[in-house]
Formats: C-alpha cells, structure tokens, sequence
C-alpha cells in the first residue's frame, strides 16, 4: 500500500527540529528536554494518586485513538485521509511525539485556539454598532492568539486598556466597548474569567452560598468606573440630529456623521479608572447608604486600595496588576486549569468557572505543579499546552464509564465528549475541501466606507486608523462639522487629501472577509455564525456569556447530517477530498478502508468491513456505494464524538 | 423509484419509515405511541390553552396610533383617526379597519407597562420575564412552555419561530430552543430527502449507520449518545410525519393567502394556524419594523397594513375552525411609543415603555373586553397597571403552568417562567 504523504513528512521532520512557535522561541520552555520532564511529572503526581487509591493505572491508546484525539484537541479538527495513513502505517517510536509537535507548531492550532479564547472573552463581530468584518478588536484578539502573546500580558492589554477602538494598538479596548452600557456585567465577567470567582450575584445582593457581599462587588467596580466615550462623543448631538432630519437622511454629509458617530466616537473611552463609584439606589445593606460614593479596594489576595478623596485615573491599570499578580496564586491556577480542560476533556477541578483552591483538589499536588508550572513556562499557553500533550495520561484509554468524581477529572482515561460545534464544522469542511488550514486567514477590513454598516463607498488614500486619529484631535463641534464637510468632498473625488502616502500600503493589500457560506474554519467565520449555520445548530457559543458553547443533541443537527449541509457539500460532491483520496485505491476494500481512516480515523475492523462489502455488493462498485458508506459514518454518533 | 416521490414519501413509504425507524431504534412498533405526548403540566383548573401563537411586534409598537387611541386629544393623535370595532367600547386605529372586526374576541391590555426602554432589553424581558445579564441566558416564554408542559405533537419540533427574532433554549439548551423558520414560504430546513437519493439507499445508510451506532453505544453507556441515538428516530418521524405537511404553506389555496396578506408576516400568521392545527405547542412570529422615531405616521400606517390583514384573518380562522378555544394569541411588543409627536423628526414618536399596550385573545380569555387604563394623555398608566412579568404570567396562567415553579440554573441560581409576577385572572371569562 503505497502513499503520497511526502509534504507530511517534510512537515514533520522539518517541524520537529525546529519548532516554529512564538518568535522567541529559544526559550526554555520549549526545548524538548524541560518538556518531557515536565510532562513526566505531571504523570508521576497521576500515578502517585493511583497507587495511594490502589487503581490500576489506565492502559495507554492505540494510534488511532491517539491519532484522532491529538488532532481534534491540538487543532479542532480530523486529520485528512493523507495524513491518516501516513501516521498510522509509519513505524517509528517517537511519532507521537513528533506528530504533537507538528500540530501545536501549525496554522491550527491558532485556529482552534481561536475560537477557544472567543468563547471564554465572548468576542462578537457585531458589538454596539461595529459591523461584520470590521471589528478591530476581534482581529486583535486572533492575531493575539496567533502570536501566542503570553497570558498574563493579554489579561493586562484587556483589563488596563483605553483609548478608542481603531487607534494605533488601542482595540483591546474593545473589552470594555463591548460591554457599553453594563459595567457592572463587564465586571462579572472579568472576574469569571480571570480569576474563576462568580460575583454576578453580588451585583444585587449577597452572595448566599459564597462570601462576596454586594458591598465588596461595588468597591471592585470603583476600579473600573467612569466609562464615559469621548467629550466630543456627547458634543456633537445637534450634529447627528441634523443628520437625522427627514430632509437630510441619505444624504452624503449624514452617512459621514453617522459613520464618524458610531464607529469612532462613541468607540472611545479615555479615562483610566476612576476608583470611586456610588452605591446603587436600592442598596439595601448597613455598610453603605444609598448613592454614597465608595472607593476601589479589592475583595481577596494583597489589598490594594484607591483614593477615597477624589477620582484616579489609573483604576483599570490597578485592577489588571492585582488581577495578575496580586492574588495569591489564583490566576495562574485558573488558567492552568481551563488548560487541563481543554486538553484532558475535564478540569482537574470543575466547575472551570468557580476556582477550588489546590489543597481542596483531588489531587493537590498536580494542582500546584501546574500551577507552578504555568509560571515557569511565563504563562505561554502554547508551551504549557504541549507539555500536557506529552503527557502519558493524555494518551490514556477513553473511559467508557460515566464520570466517578462530580466536582472533576477522575483521572481514569479521558470521558467520551462529544465534538464541540467548531471541531464538528472544521472536520466536515476538511472532508469536503481537505487541509482548511492551506486557506489563507480574513484580515480586518480597514478602509473607510461611507454607508449602512460599512458596505458604502471607499475613501481613497483614507483608513479607519487614519480617520480616527483626525477626528480625536478634533476639539469643537464647529470644526467636526467643518471636517465632515472636508470629507464629504473626499467622497466625491474632490478634497485636498493626496491620494498617495503610506495608508496605499494598505489598499494594495486584498482585503478578506470570509461570509456564513464559506468553506473556512470557523475561527475565520462571522463570529457568532448565523442561525441557519451548522455552527448555530450544532450549539456554537452565542458569545453572550462566558464559554456559552453547548453540545446538547437537537433534532436539527441531525437533519443537517442527513439531508443538509452534509449532503450538499460532501456527500453529493463528486469533487469532494474524501472522494479524491479514493481515486487510486487498488479495490473496493481498500476505499472502505480510506473512507473509515478519512472519517473516523481508524480502519474498520473485519466485521464492519463485512458490512460495508455488503453494500457494495447491493449498489456494485460505484459512486452509489461509496456515497451510502460516507453518509453512513458521518451520520454515526462515533463521527460526532472524541474518545 | 430513485427519482419519483423525491421529497415527499408516499404514505406506504411513511409507514415503511415509521416501523424502520420503530425498528431500528426503539424496538418497539411506534403505532402506538403516536398522538400520545400528553403534555404533563401540572392541571391549573381551569386553563383552557392548549398552544400559543405569539405575535411580536418588533421595535415598539405605538399604542396611541393603534389599540388605546384618545379621538379627543387631536393634539397627541396626529393623523390617526379612532373607529369603532365590534366590541362595544372598544376603538382602535383607523390603519386597522379589518382587526376592527375582530375585536369582540380580543382582550386589549392597555395597562402595560416596562422598566426597559432600549429595544434590546425591552425585547429580552418582554420573551424571558428577566432583563439581559452578561452572565446567563434565560429562556424564552416557548422554551419554558415546553419544558414545564411539554410537547403536545412528539413528532415535530414543540416550538418554532417564524421570521426570526429569538427563540433560544437559554440555559435549558438547544432542545428547548425553537426551531427557527426563516421564511415561512420555505418551511423547516433540511426537513425533507435530498431529490438525489432513492428510498431504498436513504433507508441502506440509516441501516448502516445504526449498526456502527448500536455498536459505538456498547461500548459507551452515555446519555448524549443515546439523545443522538433518539434524535435519529425523531428525525425519520419528522421527516415521514404527515404533519410535515404544517410546514408547506404550498397547500393553501390562493384565495387562503391572499386573505393572510402576501407579506412575510400574513404568510406566517397562516403558518402559524398550520403549526397549532398540528399541535405545535408554541409559535412566534415576528414582525418589525415598529420604531418609528422619524414620520410615525407613515410608518405606523405600513406596518398596520400587513399586521390588520394577518392578525384579523388568524382570529377569524381559528375561530371558524373552532381552536380559538384552546389556542391563545398573543400580541407584544417592547414598548410604546411617546404620545407627544416630535415635529422636527417629520412628526416621529420615540420610545414609551410607561405606558402601552399588549393583546390576548383566545385560550379562555374574555373578548372584547378592556383591562387596565392611561391617563388622558396615554402617557401613564392610571389603572391595574401590568407590569411585563405579570403579562407573562398570564400566559401561563392560560397554559395551566404554574408560573412560579422554579427551575435552577446550571451556575444553581433559581428562575421562574413569570419571575415574580402573578397572573392578572380578570382577563379570564
């Protein structure tokens, strides 16, 4: 049985000496002799506790089941037929090392990474008015991701951040922006996930089964208060109110407004963090009076504290500080166990949400290594993420059985999950279109477009950042107007812009803003995807709240598998890659074969063979046949689960 | 046989489906079990609703131009004209004179009133009885209709949702969200057969699959498997219902339709009946379009229009068919719209959740009958005011749910269909 996989090959050979990853990858935390020690404690605390609870220690996978498993949770996707094959037909003791480092080194990582950290930031294309596909603040986060920009550095960009939404390295403002309008939610939320504490009930009352009280939630909000946009944001009323007049509406000075309005000026928030807040109307406790004005001081870990007297400036920054480094140890310990999560299948401690203190943990001392560990390695999730990949209880035999400890990982073999509504999208597109990951990504959209949701006309020789820049060093409403007026000439051609200069690097540049109906991973995708998109059916995050995703069986899903998308784009396209892959096998038997490595991964065993020949007995050696096996295993729920 | 009868199964071909489906994943004949799904909500004696139909007016309709006009206050009544109905008492807007024949059925609330007054949040709390946090999803008015009664027909989805605008399970999940129809003209999604495939391959490939299945679930005793197990029997069923058919618009006569109104919203009011005649439990249908800042008048008149024509033919229809018994329809919206008119916005009316007004008829509720009352300017509610959870309440009051069961959160916080609200009893004959 003769294969083509050589640009596999290449890859991993090539990848294995020298693991791309982040720039500076000379790090320690990289170089294969820290990961395998690491990875070699991780499992020496696990076989500890099985000997202290005399169980046996799970028996290690098969490669296929290591071969599926390691895809779909290192990149979100199966493997393609190709490089199906070729890992399962190579002998070579160190595969499974080399394919973990191929796969947390490639483009899909970052994709699956992707659409991980939206869910856990709720990152939606469409917040106040931004617009599909021009949401600076989605793209800064992916590009993030696709740096592996150090975790603790990301939480500091999110919680300390202002300015306005296209300014120069301003979008992770985009976290507060986002929440316009609810603070106090946006707050919450910060908490739940940064540091896994739930507050949101203490933005009404005190917490009944916990020991936040209302009061501590609100001296916690004093640090992020004062989330005002720009002055000029609220100035220029009577210039939008013109722009809403009967007889001006569609008028190219009202589209200006409207655009300057929405996407630049109420997308601002300058002040740092005032550090006071007034309690709310209906506070109903002895430790505070209604509307009396309180001071930022925090709830748990070092206390720090802000000026009673009079409003700050620097809460937000004051706030991420403590966030990361101030609370005993609990921020890394969050991470380190949504991490565990996401590779493991369960957390060591769930729910992921609601942090439990190592010693309180099944098994304290892993708690604390990872913990360690995610220090040690400066909180690279890359780094972190492989060393968990090379761990034996990765490779652990599934565990047939429903879950024996609620509050956790058993640590008996990882528990059947079913695929996430991503995993599920990415496999079918690589079923239909081959490796997704060759594609290349959306880029932001950052030309200025006069019109209803960015879909006007473009500004020459103008950019979003440009524009923001000119318009919030504007100081009056006068010259606002005056500036609309200028831009309006721009529009129809006239103006006293020169149409060269550096912005024409960016139109050059193509500009790619995937739709709901292409073929690309889902992290490339309207973010959430629309309700018609097998995305939504299959239980996709809204991205409302924090890992808002679901796998719940709905009947939808399988109608789609049935009669829809599945059909459509895969089982009745003949130019399908699954179908491609069959085109040199030597016999009927063989293409069984590649269907099952291409779909489930693995090749069937004597008895499913056997009724797969049957089919192709009753429909001969045709299209038919191969059609009716395809929908078959796609339709089968071991397709739609990771073992 | 490949090629005939692609999308619609021939009855033998349903009944071959059905005990396939019976077959293969239940092991038992399904005959049986069909017209059986008895909701199980706890009796509120009484309750004579059976299944919603709930009409939401997105945007904010303005409740001076419509259903509480003041024809002597010409100064906040505009262009808008009030004219009698056939309910003694009752006038409305002259941009509804076909609803205005309908209206000894209806109950106008003219008492509503929200603490909301953005479209988002007003929207959210009018569908799940709680305003919007950043940190949980509360269900909808239908997802908790099926989860505390039940599905009625257990052969098509219990909630469906017609021309967008919500339905989401929230935290009870995706199987009690709705199943969204985009366009009514087009039914439910991926319902039928692709044309390509032929009986006898489609029934191979469930066959096949089943097999992999019972094997896959062998070695895995897991509830998730076994709901895709089931959803596979559901879907056959669906598929080879006769009550697919209450998705296909198709086979209303033309004069049918055209009663309705040929916009989206007419075409799913008379899905809508389809849905209820079928024991579809609840269904919303949505119609936009309602906020009407800049020249109300014009738009208010636009949007009466396709509402007068499908609201007025589903209250007659279900009447002559005798389901307005045990069929609530339900109008809402988020809010009014202010009684002063704004000049210098070509006579526009802004937002006005103070006061406005939301409309029941049918499932046990008194026709023609008015509750609660604005002052003269319609501006406040002068009396019984309802609150929105209260309204809610209502509707499950009609249902027989009891409105204050709680159910738990996953994050173990407690919620009810109507929040704290209590039924306004009055309405009921």
């Amino acid at each position: 049985m003769k294969f083509q996989t050589s640009t596999f090959i290449v890859s991993i050979l090539m990848l294995a000496i020298t693991p791309l990853g982040a720039a500076e990858s000379a790090k320690k935390a990289d170089s294969p002799e820290f990961v395998r020690k690491a990875a070699l404690k991780i499992d020496t605390y696990v076989a500890a506790w099985y000997r202290q609870k005399k169980l046996p220690v799970p028996a290690v996978t098969d490669d296929s089941t290591f071969l599926r498993r390691a895809f779909l949770v290192g990149i979100g996707r199966i493997p393609t037929t190709e490089e199906g094959m070729f890992f399962l037909e190579i002998e070579d003791d160190s595969k499974r090392v080399d394919l973990i480092n191929y796969l947390i080194n490639s483009e899909g990582y970052s994709s699956h990474m992707t659409n991980w950290m939206f869910d856990l930031l709720r990152i939606k294309d469409d917040m106040a008015r931004v617009s599909s596909g021009r949401n600076p603040y989605r793209s800064w986060v992916g590009n993030a991701v696709e740096k592996n920009m150090p975790w603790h550095e990301l939480t500091t960009k999110l919680l300390s951040s202002k300015g306005s939404l296209w300014g120069k390295g301003e979008a992770p403002v985009g976290y507060y922006l986002r929440d316009q309008g609810m603070p106090l939610d946006n707050l919450a939320n910060s908490m739940q996930i940064f540091l896994g504490t739930q507050m949101e009930c203490a933005q009404c009352h005190d917490d009944p089964f916990g020991d936040t009280e209302r009061h501590d939630f609100y001296e916690l909000a004093a640090f992020t208060a004062g989330q005002n946009p720009a002055a000029l944001a609220r100035k220029a009323r009577p210039l939008y109110e013109e722009a809403r007049l009967e007889k001006n509406r569609g008028k190219t000075k009202s589209k200006v407004v409207e655009l300057i309005r929405y996407q630049i000026l109420e997308q601002t928030l300058f002040s740092g963090g005032s550090g006071r807040i007034r309690l709310p109307s209906d506070y109903q406790y002895r430790d505070g009076d209604p509307g009396e004005m309180i001071a930022g001081r925090t709830p748990f870990g070092k206390t720090v504290r802000m000026s009673d007297r009079e409003n700050g400036d620097d809460g937000r920054e004051k706030l991420a500080e403590w966030v990361t480094t101030k609370t005993e140890g609990q921020f890394p310990a969050v991470m380190a166990n949504r991490m565990w999560k996401r590779i493991m299948g369960r957390g060591v401690y769930e729910p992921i949400n609601e942090y439990v203190v190592a010693k309180d943990t099944n098994i304290p001392g892993l708690m604390n290594y990872l913990t360690t560990l995610m220090v040690e390695v400066d909180y690279d999730l890359r780094a972190f993420q492989r060393v968990l990949l090379n761990t034996k209880t990765f490779q652990f035999v599934p565990n047939p059985n429903p879950p024996k400890v609620q509050n956790g990982d058993d640590f008996h073999g990882r528990q059947l999950t079913r695929l996430s509504a991503e995993q599920i999208w990415d496999s079918l597109i690589t079923l239909a279109g081959g490796n997704p990951d060759k594609k290349p990504k959306r880029t932001l959209d950052d030309r200025v477009r006069i019109g209803r949701n960015g879909r006007g006309s473009v500004v020459p020789g103008l950019s979003m950042a440009k524009l923001s820049d000119e318009v919030l060093k504007l100081k009056t409403v006068g010259e606002l107007d005056a500036y609309c007026e200028e831009l309006v000439k721009e529009v129809g051609g006239g103006g006293k812009r020169k149409k060269s200069g550096s912005d024409s690097m960016m139109m050059t540049q193509e500009i790619r803003n995937y739709g709901k109906g292409a073929q690309v991973r889902a992290s490339e995708l309207p973010s959430p995807a629309p309700k018609d998109h097998v995305l939504f059916l299959f239980g996709q995050s809204g991205r409302d709240t924090v890992n808002g995703a679901n796998s719940e069986p709905n009947v939808s899903q399988v109608l789609t598998l049935m009669n829809g998308f599945v059909q459509q784009q895969l089982v009745n396209n003949p130019s399908a890659h699954i179908y491609r892959s069959l085109k040199d096998a030597s016999s009927p038997a063989e293409k069984v074969r590649r269907l099952y490595v291409g779909i489930l991964n693995r090749p069937p065993s004597d008895e499913e063979m056997s009724w797969m020949m049957d089919e192709v007995k009753i429909s001969g050696d045709t299209d038919d046949a191969y059609r009716n096996i395809l929908s078959a295993l796609v339709m089968s729920s071991e397709f739609l689960f990771l073992q | 046989m490949k090629k005939s009868d692609a999308n619609k199964l021939s009855e033998l071909d349903r009944r071959r489906f059905m005990s396939y489906a019976a077959k293969c994943y239940l092991g038992v004949n399904l005959f049986p079990m069909l017209g059986s799904g008895v909701g199980n909500a706890a009796e509120i004696s009484g309750a004579k609703a059976k299944r919603v139909i709930y009409l939401y007016m997105g945007g904010g309709m303005s409740h001076v131009d419509t259903f509480d006009p003041k024809p002597k206050k010409k100064d906040i009544m505009g262009e808008t004209e009030a004219i009698a109905t056939s309910a003694d008492g009752i006038q409305i807007g002259h941009y509804l004179p076909k609803t205005a024949k309908v209206m000894d059925k209806v109950c106008v609330v003219n008492s509503m009133t929200s603490n909301q007054g953005a479209h988002e949040q007003g929207s959210y709390i009018m569908r799940t009885s709680y305003a919007p946090r950043g940190t949980i999803s509360h269900p909808t008015l239908g997802a908790w209709t099926l989860k505390l009664a039940g599905r009625l027909n257990p052969d098509i989805p219990g909630y469906v949702a017609i021309n967008g605008g919500g339905g989401g399970g929230g935290f009870f999940g995706a199987k009690f969200g709705a199943a969204p129809i985009g366009n009514a003209s087009a039914g439910l999604q991926d319902s039928s057969k692709p044309s390509s495939v032929g009986n006898d391959d489609f029934e191979r490939r469930l066959s096949l699959a089943d097999r992999l299945n019972k094997q896959f679930h062998e070695r895995y005793v897991n509830s998730e498997v076994k709901g895709y197990e089931d959803l596979y029997s559901e879907a056959v069923r669906l598929m080879s219902s006769e009550d697919l058919k209450a998705f296909n618009i198709g086979g209303e006569t033309q004069a049918a339709r055209k009663h309705y109104g040929s916009g989206r919203f007419g075409q799913g009011c008379m899905l809508a009946r389809r849905l209820v005649e079928h024991n579809v439990r609840f269904v919303e249908v949505y119609l936009g379009g309602w906020d009407t800042h800049y020249d109300n008048f014009a738009g208010v008149e636009a949007r009466c229009a396709e509402f007068d024509a499908g609201y007025s033919a589903l209250i007659s229809d279900l009447a002559e068919r005798d389901m307005l018994k045990d069929t609530l329809v339900v109008v809402a919206t988020e809010f009014g719209r202010s009684p002063e008119i704004k000049a210098e916005h070509n006579n526009g009316r802004d937002h006005h959740p103070a006061a406005f007004t939301c409309l029941l008829a049918g499932g046990g509720v008194k026709g023609g009958f008015k509750y609660g009352k604005t002052d003269a300017g319609a501006a406040r509610v002068k009396t019984n005011p309802v609150p929105v959870q209260d309204f809610n309440a209502t509707i499950a009051h009609a249902l027989g749910i009891p409105h204050d069961q709680v159910i738990m959160s996953p994050t173990k916080r407690p919620f009810r269909m109507a929040d704290k609200g209590s039924p306004v009893k009055d309405v009921f004959a």
